[in-house]
């Protein structure tokens, strides 16, 4: 039952949202229409219980076990339980405040201040260090050691000269170039992977609607 | 120099130097930081999911006067349903998730098998094949051909269904040609996308708190 | 042997050497750029023509499904079609599929209203909410989205980002559904863009274009080629050229402003860094095969 029940259900969504796109009846709409904005929308939105609740135990139990680190782990839940409590009672509209007051004198703390001035920086600055690993990365691995390697490189320059004002300098024809390179072979390339790639995505979901692929069921029950 | 007085600036300031002292080495500043971003981070999408789904999806109309008992009743049932993501971390009833999931998982792959087929495939397909309009001009016309060529090459790379000799043989080294123009030119692309992420909290740096960019 | 030394000592070089190289040439620039034109290539220039010349009565739907982290490359491309649609006097409809885009949108949606009604003269000259532009913000999942705004927007965004009530905002008598939206850009840094092909254009066919981070826009050519994107802005190059041509249009209009353009500013950074960038695989390749030769 415990694998069985989910697995019909699994078939019969699976079915029924594939129907919906070539059947034009009004009740099949209908029934699309409520399938989408009440039941879909409602579950999802509390889908967000397993993220969350999976970083709150997985910190709460970092915290028990004294694990490496663990005070750290409280500034994770400390920060996500303001954060949620500016947000929630705080209000969305700095217009229109919620129960929450979230400004104090001249300071405001509201949900998108917190935003733009300690998410976005954060979230932005993780994610540019890529660039200095990249850089590091392409001194240290980057070698043309064979013929597709070279080709490799040699796409990778021209994109790199190309994509930036001074290509045009290097030679009038350049950026043109690059953009043929990224519009024709490129385009041929991907396209292949693309074909392969979607198949390979029919075949699973497929797989999934009938039951054959069963990973998501997770592990135990009968 | 016109360094900025805003508090929130100073803030936003700290925390980007903090995360990029993880360059020299792994640090408690940095730790701190991003311990930080994955409770705010978590924080904020509480917030969204309550105001803008929860609220006017189910809890406003459940709670409207002008809303039929019955579709009262099948809102608590959806959210009831919903609600079964919280055995997850109940060991005892922790299959019950599968039941969300797999309405979620199975309407989702139900509505993207006919969908993706007509764009991803059908739609690309079309795209490939020559036709007499293909030959407007001469150069479009080589192109679309250069890119069938490239399209059946790079898919009998991937083909490992019989040994590479006769005709295979040729056309999945063109493949491998194909395929490392392609990936050259997405390493290029990529050099572009991280050195415009570093730019960017460098123009925050230098400008918004700095002042020195004119 | 001296000369075997530094070739060798090259390749082990302290990897922050290498940082500290790529910070100074990415900050320089920027504190004394070089003038630096983007010059725009045909994607670029197509999804410009396609906003110009839409008909009045179409509106123009950004999708901001990015999230902060790569909102150095794109959120110039939100700025720079707000300015546009404002330019040209489209209606605009914002939203986005990612949570964590709503912050970015509305950061944009501030700025650029604030631009345009600051040097608004007239009711003509400026932009008002609920008339001119409407943030429908977003829901969950995607299909609600992209099927369901095919049908009746404001069933998806039942209420809009600051909580009104979307059938009450006048813009909504011209924006019903996909019949109203002349194109809708969907600004992405990941496969999302894909989703709104299959979904929203496979089954309502409305007219799409996308702005891509650059690591992602190899991958979407094939789309621009079988004319599902009609154009596409790739990375912050793409953005400084789309800024390039509003600015030029803006003008056009008589609308001198002093804008600040953060994908252009960019470029003569950008430019360093790819220099440095094929410096480094040059000088690593060179200490790699001339101590490879020595040793054989």
């Amino acid at each position: 039952m415990q694998r069985r029940i989910p697995l019909i259900i699994v078939l019969l969504t699976g079915i029924f949202g594939a129907v919906a796109f070539f059947v034009p009846y009004p009740a099949i709409r209908n029934a699309d229409e409520i399938m989408r904005n009440d039941v879909q929308r409602i579950i999802t939105a509390f889908s967000l219980v397993l993220g969350v609740g999976s970083i709150v135990q997985h910190h709460l139990l970092k915290i028990r076990r004294k694990a490496q680190f663990w005070p750290y782990s409280y500034i994770t839940i400390v920060a996500l339980v303001i954060t949620a409590i500016i947000g929630v009672f705080g209000g969305i509209d700095v217009t229109r405040p919620g129960v929450l007051p979230t400004r104090v004198g001249n300071f405001s703390f509201h949900i998108q201040t917190i935003y733009s001035n300690m998410m976005v920086p954060l979230a932005a600055t993780m994610f540019s260090l890529l660039a200095f690993f990249m850089s590091s990365a392409a001194y240290r691995a980057f070698r043309a050691r064979n013929l597709e390697a070279t080709l490799l490189l040699l796409a990778a320059f021209i994109l790199m000269l190309g994509a930036v004002p001074l290509g045009r300098f290097i030679h009038h024809r350049l950026p043109a170039f690059a953009e043929w390179i990224l519009a024709v072979p490129n385009t041929a390339s991907k396209r292949g992977i693309l074909f392969g790639v979607e198949l390979g995505i029919f075949a699973t979901s497929l797989k999934i609607i009938l039951g054959i692929e069963r990973g998501w069921l997770g592990g135990g029950g009968k | 120099m016109n360094i900025s007085t805003d508090p929130w600036v100073w803030i936003a300031a700290i925390l980007t130097l903090a995360i990029f002292s993880f360059l020299y080495k792994e640090n408690p500043l940095y730790r701190f930081a991003e311990h930080l971003y994955v409770g705010i981070a978590n924080g904020y999408a509480i917030t969204f999911y309550w105001h803008r789904v929860l609220v006017p999806s189910f809890f406003d109309r459940v709670g409207a006067a002008s809303t039929p008992i019955a579709t009262k009743i099948w809102l608590i049932v959806i959210a009831v349903i919903g609600a079964l993501y919280f055995t997850r971390f109940i060991p005892k009833v922790s299959w019950l998730v599968r039941i969300p999931i797999a309405i979620v998982l199975g309407y989702a792959c139900g509505a993207s098998i006919p969908r993706a087929i007509d764009a991803e495939i059908i739609r690309q397909a079309k795209a490939t094949i020559i036709t007499r309009a293909s030959f407007a001009h001469w150069q479009t016309g080589l192109w679309a051909v250069i890119i069938l060529l490239g399209v059946i090459a790079t898919i009998s790379y991937f083909f490992f269904s019989s040994e590479r000799k006769g005709v295979l043989k040729p056309l999945s080294y063109a493949g491998i040609i194909f395929i490392m123009i392609g990936f050259g030119a997405s390493f290029g692309y990529t050099v572009m996308a991280r050195i415009s992420l570093f730019i960017g909290r460098l123009q925050f740096l230098l400008g918004d708190w700095l002042g020195l960019i004119k | 042997m001296e000369k075997e030394n530094i070739l060798i000592r090259l390749q082990r070089i302290d990897r922050r050497w290498i940082y500290l190289v790529l910070w100074l040439v990415v900050m320089i620039p920027l504190i004394f750029p070089f003038k630096i034109q983007p010059q725009p290539t045909p994607s670029v220039e197509k999804l410009f023509n396609y906003i110009d010349t839409m008909p009045e009565n179409k509106a123009l739907a950004i999708s901001v499904d990015f999230t902060p982290d790569t909102r150095a490359e794109l959120q110039p491309m939100v700025v720079a079609l707000l300015r546009h649609a404002f330019a040209t006097q489209h209606r605009v409809g914002i939203l986005t599929v990612q949570v964590y885009g709503l912050g970015l949108a509305e950061e944009a949606i501030r700025q650029v209203t604030a631009e345009f009604n600051a040097n608004a003269n007239t009711r003509a000259d400026s932009v008002i909410y609920g008339e001119d532009y409407v943030f429908w913000g977003w829901t969950t999942p995607v299909l609600t989205v992209m099927l369901g705004m095919g049908e009746r927007i404001t069933n998806v965004f039942p209420i809009d980002y600051y909580g009104n009530r979307t059938e009450t905002l006048p813009i909504m008598q011209h924006i019903k559904n996909y019949d109203d939206i002349g194109i809708l850009v969907t600004i992405a840094a990941s496969a999302i863009p894909r989703s709104w092909i299959n979904y929203a254009q496979t089954q309502f066919g409305v007219n799409l274009s996308c702005g891509i981070t650059a690591v992602s826009a190899a991958d979407f050519y094939p789309y621009v080629n079988s004319g599902q994107f009609i154009g596409m802005l790739a990375g912050m190059k793409g953005a400084a050229e789309y800024e390039q041509l509003v600015r030029e249009r803006m003008v056009k209009n008589g609308m001198e402003w002093v804008l600040r353009n953060r994908g252009t500013e960019a470029m003569s950074s950008q430019t360093a860094a790819h220099l440095a960038i094929m410096a480094f695989i040059v000088i690593g390749n060179i200490a790699f095969f001339a101590t490879r030769r020595k040793r054989k």
